[in-house]
This record gives structure tokens, sequence and C-alpha cells, in this order.
């Protein structure tokens, strides 16, 4: 359903990301893992059009989307939070996400209906799916933290994605609430039948739900499987721990 | 247009361009490290022009007033400037841009209203000190000796501060602040007080700029409003930032005006501000600063 | 967040206060003198002015330095068409902001693609040649000398006329605007003002909404100078200087970017402010700047954002929960 094929960027004399191959399947749920600088967040902006790989080649559903911008890439069905909360701070709770719908809908080009009300059981299905329902007049600047982190996932479920990429979406919370928003996820993902990639830090995280898991180091993907068995992988261990994560 | 005609022209167009650069540089810098277009930088070289009339008419007695100015105007500026970042422009740092700018613009409005109060509205002569008064004759060629003398205070003003930037280390921390805010602040610059020194340079620079251009021209209200677009431009084309971007940028402006002026003498206003949409357009980090 | 929670009471209120004003404007004429008659009449024109350019950077988040150019392309528009034409007087009106809506896609096509000061300063060198165009083509546009003794229609000649008028039209243009802030559009303005990237990755063309903002902005801009030109009767060069861009941009400020109305009440209190202060010191431009500092450090969403702020924290108390901004 996803297919990366050989994707390589570099800055300056710097090799970002270097022949990045993998396949996703519909439906899988998998994750990115890597010492910090491995060039995950790069790879990342890579898939969703916020920079234009050096070479290389992205399928989505058997479309070639590589190099298009990100609103196109975002109608195509895939969807992204944010490593650094990316969220509409002085918009309300509602309209964080309603914008994304109205998006997805074409709608937005509209400057003659009233908006107030459009979408909104969309919207609340959405906000009520990531937690946030009873929140939702307020300003969204003015959240917690971790239901700030909640409220981006929510924006990107707003474009209907197929394919969800997740950068960190547990960043800086506390284990209770990286448990309950995995769980979120997890439920969403099924509900809505969605394909998710995550790139992740916290190892409770990845191993408790990914069916596959993919190490990048400087660049490239260096192992790949269940797991199990990067659990076992000698080589990974000798990079964590070297790295010190 | 004889020989000498174009000599003097070229010479008029280096001069206007030093300076244009010695009133423009300081903006630069204060962008480069601050990220604040200080839109007051203009009403500061005004500051430092009135200053020195002040200083020079006031010491008129002592030999060598207009020197004495000349050293105390900028200083003056400076302290003035200082005391502006402490009091105001840093409660608007992490601010929008937007609250940035309206700041500096109401320094305009006070700053000009401040000299118009202090020395009236009739412009001002601040007499051209001995010895650089009068012409300098060369065959045909007539040029201002003053002018020349400007001419060279642009070079020397641009390394000593190239130098400054260079091997201090107050450079050193203007240059890592330019690349990098986030990482120089990691490093455990004490960064509040680094963007007041650096304001004060700026100001230091804009003062000095006055002092020198007031034998030149007549000080008096509105001075400001005359140079400050031309700021913007020199800026804009050089890269704002960038201190040999700066030179450059007052290179080319000095030049295009006093060859446009030959061309299209109607036009010769819009000629820097087209060559500023051109750079906008093409290249808008400037000839020679960084692309974001 | 830009209009607080409406629950049928306060909508009643609003509606009424609105209305209040309304019926307020329109019964002035019955008592105020001519000279003050016509002092509201370009505080409505200013209001025009600045809601148009409030378009842009208050809900698009969009800074410029250079509205004036296209207020001047409006007023010039409709100034030379009268002049060199026989063209009736409501088309002439109407060229002008259609003609600055044409201006604003040229200018804002160049200007969208950049961001923050570079856009900024862009804007304000088309601003500046606009100004030098106007200031050097004498033979068509009388350079310096301006274009004076514009014709306006028989019933337009009087004072109270044109005020009702120009209350009309701006009345027509703030509806207008209205409408679409509330509408889809408006709300992705504001969502673009918020986080230009992330409304990237919601399937906006950023670059196509920023240049539509401007357009609209560059339309209303161009109808207030268009009122205006037929206010005053005449045109100069001074109409695109950056000195009148900075005007508009104080009024936004004292007024509040952030509300609707808030330009309205800053050219209100603008222009009262500057008829006061100039009747007793010529330091206007030193008050000024030191409310303009004021506002910034104490009062920093503005007249209206003050305000707003207050019947919010009012309401809020009376157990609402949740606080809106």
């Amino acid at each position: 359903m996803f297919s990366v094929k050989g994707i390589t960027k570099s800055f300056g004399g710097l090799l970002a990301v270097n022949g990045v191959t993998f396949h996703l399947e519909n439906g899988e749920v998998s994750s990115i893992i890597g010492p910090n600088g491995a060039g995950k967040t790069t790879l990342f902006n890579l898939l969703t059009g916020h920079i234009k790989p050096d070479s290389g080649e992205i399928l989505f559903k058997d479309q070639d989307i590589t190099g298009l911008p990100p609103h196109r890439i975002c109608r195509k069905g895939i969807g992204r939070s944010f490593q650094r909360t990316n969220i509409f701070p002085r918009l309300s709770v509602f309209d964080n996400v309603q914008v994304a719908v109205m998006s997805w809908e074409r709608k937005c080009r509209n400057i003659f209906l009233r908006a107030r009300n459009m979408n909104q059981k969309e919207t609340d299905e959405i906000l009520d799916g990531v937690g946030l329902g009873d929140k939702k007049k307020m300003t969204a600047g003015l959240l917690a933290h971790g239901d700030q982190r909640l409220l981006e996932i929510g924006i990107a479920l707003g474009s209907y994605p197929e394919l969800l990429l997740l950068d960190e979406p547990t960043a800086g919370m506390s284990p209770e609430e990286s448990n309950k928003t995995v769980e979120l996820i997890q439920r969403l993902a099924r509900g809505r039948d969605l394909t998710l990639l995550f790139i992740e830090h916290d190892m409770n995280v990845v191993f408790g739900i990914s069916e596959q898991v993919r190490v990048m180091h400087l660049g490239s993907i260096i192992a790949e499987g269940s797991p199990e068995e990067i659990r076992a992988n000698d080589e990974v261990q000798r990079i964590y721990l070297a790295e010190e994560d | 247009m004889t020989f000498q005609g174009l000599i003097i022209q070229l010479l008029s167009g280096i001069s206007t361009g030093m300076v244009i650069f010695l009133i423009a540089v300081g903006l630069s810098l204060v962008f480069g490290t601050l990220q604040v277009l200080n839109l007051a930088h203009a009403s500061l070289y005004m500051l430092g022009a009135y200053l020195c009339f002040w200083i020079s008419a006031t010491l008129s007695e002592v030999t060598g007033a207009f020197w004495w100015a000349l050293l105390l105007a900028p200083l003056g500026v400076a302290i003035f400037g200082g005391l502006v970042e402490v009091l105001l422009l840093r409660r608007i740092y992490d601010r929008e841009h937007l609250d940035q700018y309206l700041l500096t613009f109401a320094l305009i409005l006070i700053i000009g209203d401040l000299c118009k109060l202090a020395w009236g509205v009739d412009f001002n002569m601040v007499p051209t000190p001995w010895p650089l008064n009068g012409p300098v004759i060369w065959g045909d060629i007539i040029f201002p000796r003053y002018n020349l003398f400007l001419i060279l205070c642009g070079p020397v003003v641009f390394v000593g501060l190239w130098a400054l930037i260079q091997y201090t280390r107050l450079g050193k921390i203007i240059r890592a602040m330019t690349y990098n805010r986030e990482m120089a602040n990691a490093l455990g610059t004490n960064v509040p007080l680094v963007y007041t020194v650096v304001f004060m340079l700026g100001c230091w620079l804009a003062g000095l700029g006055g002092a020198l251009v007031s034998p030149m021209s007549s000080v008096m209200p509105g001075m400001d409003m005359v140079v400050l677009i031309e700021c913007f431009i020199i800026v804009v084309i050089g890269g704002l930032g960038s201190l040999p971007g700066a030179f450059l940028g007052s290179l080319i402006f000095g030049l295009v005006n006093a060859f446009g002026i030959l061309v299209a003498p109607r036009l010769a206003i819009a000629f820097a501000f087209i060559l500023m949409i051109i750079v906008l357009i093409v290249r808008p980090w400037g000839l020679m600063g960084k692309p974001e | 967040m830009m209009e607080p929670e409406l629950n049928r009471s306060h909508t009643i209120k609003t509606i009424g206060g609105l209305v209040a004003v309304l019926v307020g404007f329109l019964i002035l004429p019955l008592f105020l003198p001519l000279g003050w008659l016509s002092l509201v009449n370009e505080m409505i024109i200013l209001a025009l002015a600045a809601c148009g350019l409030n378009l842009m950077l208050g809900y698009a988040g969009m800074v410029s330095f250079g509205p004036a150019g296209l207020y001047a392309v409006g007023a010039y528009t409709t100034a030379l068409f009268l002049y060199y034409t026989e063209i009736p007087f409501g088309l002439a009106l109407i060229a002008g902001p259609v003609s600055a809506a044409i201006a604003s896609v040229i200018i804002g096509w160049f200007c969208v693609r950049l961001t923050h000061v570079y856009f900024a300063l862009l804007t304000l060198a088309f601003a500046q040649i606009i100004h030098t165009i106007v200031f050097e083509w004498y033979g068509f546009t009388k350079g310096d000398d301006g274009i004076v003794d514009i014709r306006v229609p028989a019933f337009l000649e009087s004072i109270t006329n044109y005020y009702y008028f120009s209350l009309i039209i701006v009345c027509i243009c703030l509806a207008l605007m209205w409408r679409i802030v509330n509408s889809p559009f408006g709300k992705t303005l504001q969502a673009l003002r918020e986080n230009p990237e992330r409304t990237e990755f919601i399937g906006i063309n950023v670059r196509l909404y920023q240049l539509s903002a401007f357009v609209l902005s560059g339309f209303f801009l161009g109808a207030a100078g268009s009122l205006f030109c037929g206010f005053n009767k005449n045109v100069f060069p001074n109409y695109a200087h950056w000195m009148k861009s900075t005007e508009m941009l104080v009024v936004c400020l004292l007024g509040g970017v952030y509300n609707f109305l808030g330009p309205v009440v800053g050219s209100i209190v603008y222009i009262l402010l500057d008829k006061v202060i100039t009747s007793f010191t010529q330091y206007w431009p030193l008050v000024l700047g030191l409310v303009v500092l004021a506002l910034l450090l104490f009062l920093k969403g503005g007249i209206a954002g003050f305000i707003s702020e207050k019947v919010s924290a009012g309401r809020a108390s009376w157990g609402k929960g949740e606080r809106n901004v």
C-alpha cells in the first residue's frame, strides 16, 4: 500500500537519509526507531512532501507521490502528527479539528456560508474519539501538554487519512499518559482501518504495539523485523548502547 | 560625458554608497543578531547628527570641536539606545513581528519630536572641520575633500567591524547568534546582555553615521525619513545580517543612483526600489545573506 | 475565539448593541455641526481601509507595510476615470476597488512567496513604486499637484449626503467582510495565521489562500480609497505614502487586530485623538508614539481586545466554565 524505494537526501555535504527502502501493508502498525540524528524526522519530512528527495520513489496505493507538495499529499490520504506540537493555539479545540475536516471536504474556498456549525457531527466524533469532547470550546493553546498531543492526532484524523504518520506522539508524556495515548491510537486505528507508522523513542510503545520495527542509523535502515527479532538483534543493541540513548 | 565627468560621477556614487553604508550597517547588524528590524534606526542616525551639531556648537571655542563631537555624539546615541533596549525592546522580543515593528515605529515618532523639542524645527549647519573643508583639485576634477574623507571612513568602519566580529569574543558570540540563536542560548551565553551590547553597537554606528554626515547636509527634522527607506534597500540587497553584504549593497546603491540619474533622472528614485524588488524576488536573503 | 461563544441572550445583546450604534451614526447629522460630521465621515472611511487591511493582518497574520499603495490605486483609478472620461460616478467608484484587486493579484503573487520581514519589505517596495509612478507621471496623474475638483454627482455635493452615502457603502463592505471572516475561508485564514506549516498539511495550498487574502484586502482598501477620493474631491501622491500605511497599521493596533470591529474602534479613537491633540500641541507624533508604546506594553489586544477580555472574564465568572479568549 505504501512503498518507499531508495529515498536519499543530503543537506550540504551531510547525507541525512541514505537509500531508505521499505514497504507497508494495509492496516500494518509499525515503528521506526533509532538514536537521535538517525534521520527519522527527516525521513518523515520527505514522505510528507515538506522536503523533496534527491533521488528515490514514494508510491502510495500505486500512485507516485514523490515530490508532491504537502497539501497534495495530504489529499491523497496521508496524515501526520508532528514531533513538536503543531496545533492552532488561538483557535478553539473544536475549530482546530473542524478546519481539517472542512478542508478535506473542500469547503475551505467558500466565503459565503457560515462556518460555525459546519461538519459539527464529524468534528465531534473525532474529538470524542481522542477524548477531548468535553473540552471543545477551550482555547487550544491553553490545553495541557498531553491534551495538545491528542489534539495533534485529532487534527490529523480530520483529513480522513488511510496512512497515519506519527512523529513521537507520546513525547513529553508521563508513562501513564503514554499508555492511554497508545491505547487510544490503537483503538482509532482499528476503528478507522488505518495503517500506522510511528517514530518513537519509548520502547514500551514500540514493542507493545508494533507488528514490524525498523531501525534507522545514520540515514539507513539497518534492521527490520518483528519486535522480538529486533530485541534479539546484536547490532541494534550495540548501536543503542554505544549511543547511550 | 567627459572622462572627468565620469570620474566625478563615480566618486559621487561611491561616496553616496559609503555614506549610506555608514548609516545602514548598524541596522543590518542588529537584525542579524537580534532578529529585529529596527525601524527607528534612521531616527538614531538623526539623533547622532543633532548631538554632533549641538556638541560642536557648544564647544565652538575649542579647537577640534567637531572631532570631540564626533567622539561623543555616537556615545550619546549608544547610551540612549541602551536605555531603549533595556526598558522597551526587551519586552517584545518574543512577541509577534507586528508588535516589534510598531514599537520601533513609535520610537521614530518619539525621537523625531524629541529632537524638535530640543533643537527646534529650523535646519542647522555643522561647519566642515578643518582640514577637510574645501575641494580637492586634481587636474580638471574637482571633488569635495570631505566626501573623500567619507569614502575612506567606509572601509575603515568596515574593517573595524569585521575585525571585531572575526577576532573578539563578542564577535564570536554575534556570529553564533546570527547562525543559531537557540544554540547560543544553550551554550550559556548571557543572551540579554549580548542583545543590549549589540543593540548599543548598532546605535553607536547609527550615531556615528549621523555625526559623520552632518557637515555634508543640513541637520533638520525629517532627515531620518529621507534615509530610512534607503537603509532598508541596502540591507535587503546585501542580505540582512551580513556585513560584507551591507558594504556591497551600499556600493551598488550608490553607483546605481549616480549613473541612474544620468540615464533617466525622473525614475532615479525608483531604481533602488526596483533593485530591491528584484533581489527580494530572485534571492530574498540578499546577495550575501544566508538562505533561510 | 474571534467571536465569543454566543448564547441567545448574548446574541440579542450584541445585535441590540450594533443596532444602537448604527442608529447613532444615522442620527448624527441631526445635531452635529458640519465640520464634525465631515470628521466622522473621515473616520468611517479610514475604518473601512483598516478593516480591509485587517483581513490580511489580523486574520491571515500577514504584516503588510504597503496597504496605502492599494488604497491609492483605488483612489487614483476613480479620480482618473472621473477626470478624463464622462462615465457615471457610480461606475468610476466601482472601478477603484476592482483595479486595486487586479493590482493586488500582481503584487500579491510576488509578495506571498516570501514571509515575515521580507514580505513586509516587499509590500513596502511596491507601495513606494506606486507612489513614485503617481508622483512622476505628471502628464497623466498630475504628479505632485494631484487631481483636484473631482466631479461628484449633485446630490452628493453636500457633506450630509456624502456622509450617508459613505455610511451605506462602508456598512455594505463591512457586512461582506463579516460574511467572509465567518466562512470556512475565514477560518482557514486564521488557521494559516496560527500555523502555516500545519495548515499546509491539512490539505490547504497556503500560497493560494494567502494570495486570496491579499486580493480581498486590496479590494476593500481600494474601495476605501475611492470613497475618500469622492469625499475629499481630490487625490494626491501622498495617498500612497508609507506614512499613510503606518497610520492604517496603528489604527488596527489601537483597536485590536483580533477583533472584527477592532479597526473601527481604532479609527474612531485615532482620528479623535489626532484632532484633539493637534488642537493644543504641535507634537502630535510624540503623543501618538507614546500612545502606541503604552498600547504595546500594557494593552496587548488593543482597545477592543481589552474590552472583549473584560466581557469574557465577566461571563466566565458567572460559572460558564471554560474561558474563551
